[in-house]
């Protein structure tokens, strides 16, 4: 185990994460067994003080999440310069079996927590608090995902061995490798740029038509699509080389850490879609300033992405 | 998610936390010193390892050592022509140096033999060849030295000259030609060069003997290459790359700042009871004005928020404070006492200016471990404040 002090404030936040979110979740299981508004007895009473108790710890597990996410691909950057063949965090953390599904649920506790605040926002603002069963039923299921997610942090980092060989992004984002993106490398690179457009396109005209159902999907796919044509086509104009698919190294600061920007407005813009397609859904009128938003940072996205082939062509003349 | 902060309840919160002024005062204070603590050991080893990472540029590419035993012992320079005739190889440098040990004053020097005819592997060396000419030095019984040796000779009624005992017993007397100070101090500081026969004698070695040997390779890609090719060829050596010191360069410096991180967890949460305990205690004053809040209409989110804006405003003017008295103490007074820690004792105590290397990621991890941890203990405590019955803490 390496004792670097990045991995140590990672794994002292995960205990106070771990110590918290289980008080929570054990107030949360009462208030979904019992909860009921109408009642007027001394339980419904203390479940509704203790339902602010669990609001808070979420908000506080959120806020220091959000930064805490983007300090551990920088430590996992960090880590790569000490551990052999890595050069980027996408050979740090493929070097242990559970790496990708570790971002995965990185990722998904980011959207989920979000989410959880999104709808305490709209609960407590209603005088019949509508959706209190429904947030503590939610977090039930976010404490599973949070417990496995400081599970993997904690196996992660103890199980990183200096001295063993793992493989460069090189050779992980190539159609050479037997990871199962492996078959996307092999289909012609012009394909993703179309299916980016298009997504995006939906993305807007779901904005435009302000329908909920289409603006949860086209952001939903939106997320997908842009990493995917962000791995196959955009990040090769990013690095400008051909061969380069990594989507970690543009976190670097070769690249001007043009990932962190790219990562984030990509996050707000259909974290803010998605809930907000959900809350209208839940509302039954929807809601502008989450679409607003959604759709600004969507477009920065886009924006950004799109700049690079295109100052690229410009500069050279050619295409990669 | 539409939460607009509240200026007039921040202005509540800090006149809050006038009113109690005392009990806020000693959490600030303690707050402030564990911060600066934690900052200090952060940047001591963040401006070491810096000024480590700019010497590391200057170092061999390869160096070959021969073992027996396990331990290294000399090397004949008969294997030079052998190691030269590999591909990619530009030079190999014999070295013979070694440390000196000074009983007066309880120190070792770091003795150097300069040839003025080798490629040097040092830039700072080239350029002391440039200005002084070892061959007169030779003739001249004479050597260069580091400021902090020179200070340690003056110290002993050394002024000027230096009487080396040779390994028979008998005295060699050298002369100090020149003294060398350079913007590397960690590496010149308790330096001694010397002509390389100089250095052979006081070390009692035979003419076709060396310490060790440096090799330049022009390619850094063939590095691991012929650092292969010299363990095969010659299995009794050990071959270093540069990649190899570097790596072990940051993992001595990560493991000694995470050993003292590791202590300051502790008292870390030391501190996370004392204010748990600290928040909890609240005075009948404390609860009537809580109760009368919430006669007047506040919610328990309100009072919440009033409560962690107040943790955020102690614990973040405490960071900024302490960051700052941090960087004034490592950078301008040059971290007295704690700069130990890292450097050592065990050679010649190099005396030397901490280079300004404050980056991200420290304050990030500061950040990290100092303000959350504040604000976690205080989330309860808060809670069980704000959800007091207004009627009972009124009566």
């Amino acid at each position: 185990m390496l004792l670097t002090p990045e991995i140590i404030t990672i794994l002292t936040l995960d205990f106070i994460f771990a110590f918290f979110g289980l008080i929570a979740f054990i107030i949360s299981i009462n208030i979904v067994r019992k909860w009921n508004l109408n009642s007027t007895t001394p339980t419904q009473y203390k479940l509704e003080k203790q339902s602010f108790l669990v609001a808070t710890i979420i908000k506080y597990i959120f806020i220091i999440k959000l930064p805490l996410f983007l300090f551990f691909i920088f430590t996992a950057d960090k880590l790569s310069d000490i551990i052999t063949g890595a050069m980027c965090a996408a050979g740090v953390v493929s070097s242990v079996s559970f790496g990708t599904s570790m971002f995965v649920y990185k990722i998904l506790n980011l959207y989920l927590f979000g989410f959880w605040l999104v709808l305490n926002h709209y609960d407590l603002k209603k005088e019949n608090q509508p959706y209190t069963r429904y947030k503590f039923m939610l977090y039930v299921l976010g404490f599973f995902l949070l417990s496995i997610e400081i599970y993997y942090d904690i196996s992660f980092f103890t199980s990183l061995d200096v001295s063993k060989l793992v493989s460069c992004c090189g050779t992980i984002f190539s159609a050479a490798s037997s990871s199962s993106i492996s078959f996307i490398f092999s289909i012609n690179k012009i394909y993703f740029v179309y299916l980016f457009y298009i997504s995006f396109t939906f993305v807007l005209l779901s904005y435009l038509f302000k329908n909920s159902i289409a603006i949860f999907v086209s952001n939903f796919i939106y997320i997908f699509i842009a990493i995917i044509s962000l791995i196959m086509f955009f990040g090769t104009y990013i690095y400008q080389l051909p061969t380069h698919h990594c989507p970690f190294c543009l976190l670097q600061k070769n690249y001007y850490y043009i990932g962190y920007i790219l990562y984030v407005a990509l996050y707000a813009g259909t974290f803010y879609g998605i809930s907000g397609a959900i809350m209208s859904k839940l509302e039954h009128k929807p809601q502008k300033f989450y679409y607003n938003i959604s759709i600004i940072f969507d477009i920065i996205y886009a924006l950004i992405v799109s700049a690079y082939p295109i100052v690229y062509f410009l500069r050279n003349g050619v295409w990669l | 998610m539409k939460n607009k902060f509240n200026f007039l309840l921040l202005d509540f919160a800090i006149s809050s936390i006038f009113r109690r002024g005392s009990k806020n005062i000693f959490i600030f204070f303690v707050f402030t010193l564990l911060i600066f603590l934690l900052s200090s050991v952060l940047f001591i080893s963040n401006s070491i390892k810096s000024e480590l990472d700019t010497t590391l540029n200057a170092l061999p590419d390869i160096t070959v050592q021969r073992l027996q035993a396990g331990r290294a012992i000399n090397i004949p320079t008969s294997r030079i022509n052998k190691l030269l005739a590999i591909d990619g190889v530009k030079a190999v440098i014999p070295r013979v140096w070694g440390y000196y040990y000074f009983a007066n004053a309880g120190v070792n020097f770091s003795v150097v033999g300069i040839d003025k005819f080798d490629d040097q592997y040092k830039d700072l060396y080239a350029k002391l060849c440039d200005k002084f000419d070892f061959d007169k030095l030779q003739d001249k019984k004479s050597m260069i030295v580091g400021k902090g040796v020179q200070k340690i000779l003056k110290s002993n009624f050394y002024n000027g000259y230096f009487n080396f005992i040779k390994p028979d017993g008998s005295l060699e007397k050298l002369t100090i030609a020149g003294v060398f100070s350079d913007d590397t101090k960690l590496e010149s500081n308790d330096v001694i060069l010397l002509p390389m026969e100089k250095a052979r004698d006081i070390f009692g070695m035979s003419k076709n003997e060396a310490v060790d040997f440096v090799i330049k390779v022009p390619n850094p890609v063939e590095i691991p290459n012929i650092a292969k090719k010299i363990r095969l060829l010659y299995p009794d050596c050990r071959v270093i790359t540069k990649e190899d010191l570097s790596i072990s360069y940051q993992n001595i410096f990560d493991y000694k700042s995470g050993l003292f991180l590791a202590l300051f967890i502790i008292s870390a949460f030391t501190f996370f009871m004392i204010i748990y305990d600290k928040a909890s205690g609240i005075s009948s004053d404390e609860k009537k004005e809580i109760g009368i809040l919430k006669a007047v209409g506040w919610t328990i989110d309100d009072v919440l928020k009033e409560k962690f804006y107040e943790a955020f405003v102690i614990s973040f003017i405490s960071f900024i404070t302490a960051l700052s008295l941090a960087i004034f103490y490592v950078y301008f007074l040059n971290a007295p006492l704690l700069k130990n820690i890292f450097i050592g004792y065990s050679s010649l105590k190099p005396e030397f200016d901490l280079p300004f290397a404050f980056d991200f990621q420290t304050f990030a991890i500061i950040f990290f471990l100092t303000v959350p941890i504040y604000i976690a203990a205080t989330i309860i405590p808060s809670w069980k404040t704000a959800s007091l019955n207004a009627d009972e803490v009124m009566r």
